[in-house]
């Protein structure tokens, strides 16, 4: 195919061809060394033994065929008020959130309030609120209103109303200015001017937003009665603690057809708001 | 039709009619719209045990809880005082790095799962029938169930400690990548795979030089944004006993050790943002110093 | 000697390729002509095996390959070579490796997977682009090159898989006039100097003329033409293109430029 010498010239004449230069091999050398120390590290702090993973599969393995065939095992009600509970958490925080973040979002827009410290705190408290996962929020009110679903709902509506409040903002910080400058020429206050300017324009971004939030929360509230915030999550961490595998499995079947049914709706309905 | 025929005068109440028509439609909707959510405002309501009587009665409690986190931080001797607030930082910052880690092995190991299946989970890809539905169905499943639920499981079966969570954020990441990546594939330039299919290069070959060039800078922008949200989720589900912060989190809510609660939210608010940070830096860096990089 | 027999193609209810039969001898620089339309890009396809027969058979020296599959149809499509209209690179690659990918069926997929060429086929590539003036670009990426040079790198591709045969499927529609000379000059060296068969898919009849032994008009998926550029009489044109050849040239020109005219990337 190619004689000895031939490879010889060519290599003298295109020798980045064959060999990366030493800088960028020193470069790949560099990242790939921290890239696998780091992996290395990661390995050591949460790799269990050998026989604990041994034999952890083979508890896997059971559990697995013990949760066929899925079972209600006689609790269906329990377990259709848990997932009821669910829905209505998701339902209610996001509605809470939604409320809340209104009128967050409008004094946190750099064109409403064009205050440059009170809109760099406010965005901070939104980044905040946000940055604490709803479960943690959850634990805070169990503590301060006890268990149940309430606790739940203020959970998901706490960290959900920064997040929301912060892209209200954003989407009023994007709206047409001609149509808010006409109702100023009108001779608005403040607050006609958000509610006839600003909002007819952020209304279905914000909707879109909303109900994007509701799916998201009904994932969300299937998971925060392990804590004792109500909802279906409450009666899965149990059936664990009570080898119920059967029921287990029902429970996360029941999860997931939830989920997909409000996928689907909220989905119709966010295609519509946006086409109107 | 009468349009045709009709003259002015008929036009005006066509257009009446019609009006009135689109408008009863409307109303109808909107009532109806209306109608459905008072219903699940009411349902939600009692199912949700909503009791603003409670609620109000609620508000100093929590008030009072997150008063009582707070620090006490004199003027006089501010460090001192942050020291005493922060009393068991090296255990904290340890338990803080293991959640990083778990977080990072996870996404890692996710993301491979991810990368192995995205090409049979794209519509234009696939090799067959039967694998495309297999890793449709697979990566819905991984990522429809919560992470904290897979954490239960794996606590149950490897015990409590940090490879529970590992593998539940990695199942949770491959099904979310899974999806993100088959749809980056399904936008790929056919051009080039036609041309390797063409060449005689296996499926796997074509997917290796005509595909992965194209999506990877992609992939990679997708990997660090979930690793953002798995350093999160590693931050909680220590409280299942799945490893990390969480388990402290909790131990000290359950304790009520007031001032560590503040102290460990903290932390986490800290190093979730310093990650945010960092990782958008990368994800900037890797779209504007273009993919040249990352293909060679 | 490449026998086409009956070959047939039907989409649906339409027949894209109907009852083709050619026989090619090796070493033949050959020319498909027709209306866009006609099944000259699905004939060419049907070749390579990309698109399956509907009827009809193909055989190879001697060797039936219109019913290969797995092992044995990827070395089939190795032994002909497609050159595309749009070049079809994998534009974030460098050059070097969109010729290297010629050699993956000639190689383990293990050591593909990452990326192992082997010195021999690094220096090969190297050489392979020399002949067409393109060594100095082996590490740019394909996206910064010309059109023209980007044909030149698919040619340089389709020489890596060592074929017998090149199918070029209007490889010079996508070119400016320079750049489509240098390329269908390229495409004549090789045809020359390595002694294999092109069938090439051209919208010019001036081009097909020029460079091409035979020319094979096709119309409606039919062949209605085969023989010596000689032999392709005004008549002939008619009846293949349903229209004159000043009337071609002049939708041609018309075309061509609009071609021009649009923002096009490919003339960077």
């Amino acid at each position: 195919m190619i004689g000895a010498a031939d490879l010889a010239a060519i290599r003298e004449a295109h020798p980045r061809v064959f060999r990366r230069s030493t800088a960028e091999r020193r470069r790949l050398a560099l990242i790939w060394t921290v890239f696998l120390a780091v992996l290395a590290l990661g390995l050591w702090r949460v790799l269990p033994g050998w026989d604990v993973f041994v034999a952890g599969l083979g508890k896997l393995g059971f559990l697995v065929r013990f949760m066929i065939p899925p079972a209600h095992g006689g609790h269906l009600d329990q377990m259709l008020h848990g997932l009821a509970e669910t829905l209505a958490m998701a339902f209610m925080g996001t509605l809470l959130a939604a409320f809340a973040a209104l009128p967050l979002g409008f004094l946190g827009a750099r064109n409403v309030l064009p205050v440059r410290l009170f809109h760099f705190g406010l965005r901070r408290l939104f980044d905040g609120l946000r940055g604490i996962d709803s479960l943690i929020w959850a634990i805070v009110f169990v503590a301060a209103v006890g268990m149940g679903p309430f606790a739940g709902i203020l959970a998901l509506a706490v960290p959900d109303t920064g997040t929301l409040a912060k892209l209200f903002a954003e989407a009023i910080e994007n709206v047409e200015k001609r149509q808010v400058e006409g109702i100023e020429a009108a001779g608005a206050n403040g607050v006609e001017r958000a509610r006839f300017g600003i909002l007819p324009q952020v209304l279905p971004v914000m909707l879109s937003h909303v109900l994007y939030f509701f799916e998201s929360n009904t994932r969300s509230a299937t998971i925060l009665g392990v804590v004792g915030a109500g909802g279906i999550g409450l009666q899965l961490a149990e059936r664990i603690r009570l080898d119920d595998w059967q029921e287990v499995a029902f429970i996360i079947l029941l999860i997931l057809v939830a989920v997909a049914v409000i996928d689907w709706i909220s989905g119709r309905l966010r295609r519509r708001i946006i086409a109107a | 039709m009468a349009i045709a025929v009709a003259g002015g005068g008929d036009a005006v109440a066509l257009f009446e009619t019609r009006h009135r028509d689109l408008r009863r439609r409307k109303a109808l909707t909107t009532g109806l719209g209306a109608l459905l959510f008072a219903l699940a405002f009411g349902a939600s309501a009692i199912v949700g045990e909503v009791d603003p009587g409670r609620f109000a009665a609620g508000v100093p409690n929590i008030l009072d809880y997150v008063h009582r986190t707070l620090p006490e931080i004199s003027a006089r001797q501010p460090l001192t005082d942050i020291g005493e607030w922060y009393w068991a930082i090296d255990i904290w910052l340890l338990l803080m790095l293991d959640t990083v880690l778990m977080g990072f092995v996870g996404t890692l190991a996710g993301t491979a799962v991810a990368l192995l299946f995205c090409f049979h989970a794209a519509a234009n890809l696939a090799p067959t029938r039967w694998s495309f539905w297999l890793a449709r169905r697979g990566f819905e499943f991984a990522r429809t169930v919560p992470e904290l639920v897979f954490a239960l499981i794996f606590v149950f079966a490897f015990g409590p400690g940090p490879f529970a969570g590992v593998l539940a954020i990695a199942i949770h990441s491959a099904g979310a990548l899974g999806k993100l990546f088959a749809e980056v594939n399904e936008n790929a330039d056919p051009r080039p795979i036609d041309a390797l299919a063409a060449a005689g290069a296996g499926w796997t070959e074509t997917m290796r030089f005509a595909v992965l060039p194209q999506v990877l800078p992609n992939f990679l922008s997708y990997g660090l944004l979930r690793f953002e949200i798995n350093v999160r989720a590693a931050s909680v589900l220590g409280i299942v006993g799945a490893g990390g912060i969480g388990e402290e989190l909790y131990l000290v809510v359950r304790r009520f050790l007031y001032s560590d609660i503040s102290a460990i939210v903290l932390l986490i608010l800290i190093t979730v943002s310093l990650i945010d940070m960092g990782c958008e830096r990368l994800r900037h860096g890797l779209i504007e110093a273009g993919p040249a990089r990352a293909t060679r | 000697m490449l026998e086409i027999t009956g070959l047939t193609r039907r989409f649906g209810s339409v027949t894209a390729v109907d009852d083709v039969t050619l026989a090619v001898p090796n070493g033949q620089m050959v020319g498909i002509i027709g209306r866009s339309g006609a099944g000259k890009s699905t004939l060419l396809r049907l070749i390579n095996r990309l698109i399956d027969p509907s009827a009809g058979r193909l055989v190879f020296e001697g060797r039936d390959v219109g019913a290969l599959t797995g092992r044995a149809l990827r070395d089939w499509r190795t032994d002909c070579a497609m050159i595309f209209q749009q070049f079809n690179l994998v534009q974030r690659l460098d050059v070097l490796t969109n010729v290297l990918v010629g050699r993956l069926n000639h190689r383990s997929t293990l050591s593909s997977l990452f990326k192992l060429f082997s010195a021999e086929e690094r220096a090969l590539a190297i050489r392979t682009l020399d002949r067409f003036d393109l060594a100095e670009a082996a590490l740019q990426r394909a996206d910064t090159l010309s059109g023209g040079q980007q044909q030149r790198v698919a040619i340089a591709r389709a020489l890596m898989q060592e074929p017998r045969i090149i199918l070029a499927d209007e490889p010079i529609a996508s070119l400016d006039p320079r750049n489509g000379k240098v390329v269908m000059d390229a495409l004549r060296r090789i045809n020359r100097e390595d002694g294999l068969t092109v069938l090439c898919n051209l919208h010019t009849l001036d081009t097909a003329r020029q460079y091409c032994d035979r020319i094979v008009g096709m119309r409606a998926g039919r062949v209605v033409f085969d023989g010596v550029p000689a032999q392709l009489t005004a008549a002939m044109v008619r009846d293949i293109y349903g229209m004159s050849e000043e009337e071609l040239d002049q939708a041609e020109t018309v075309t061509s430029t609009a071609i021009e005219a649009a923002p096009s990337r490919m003339a960077a």
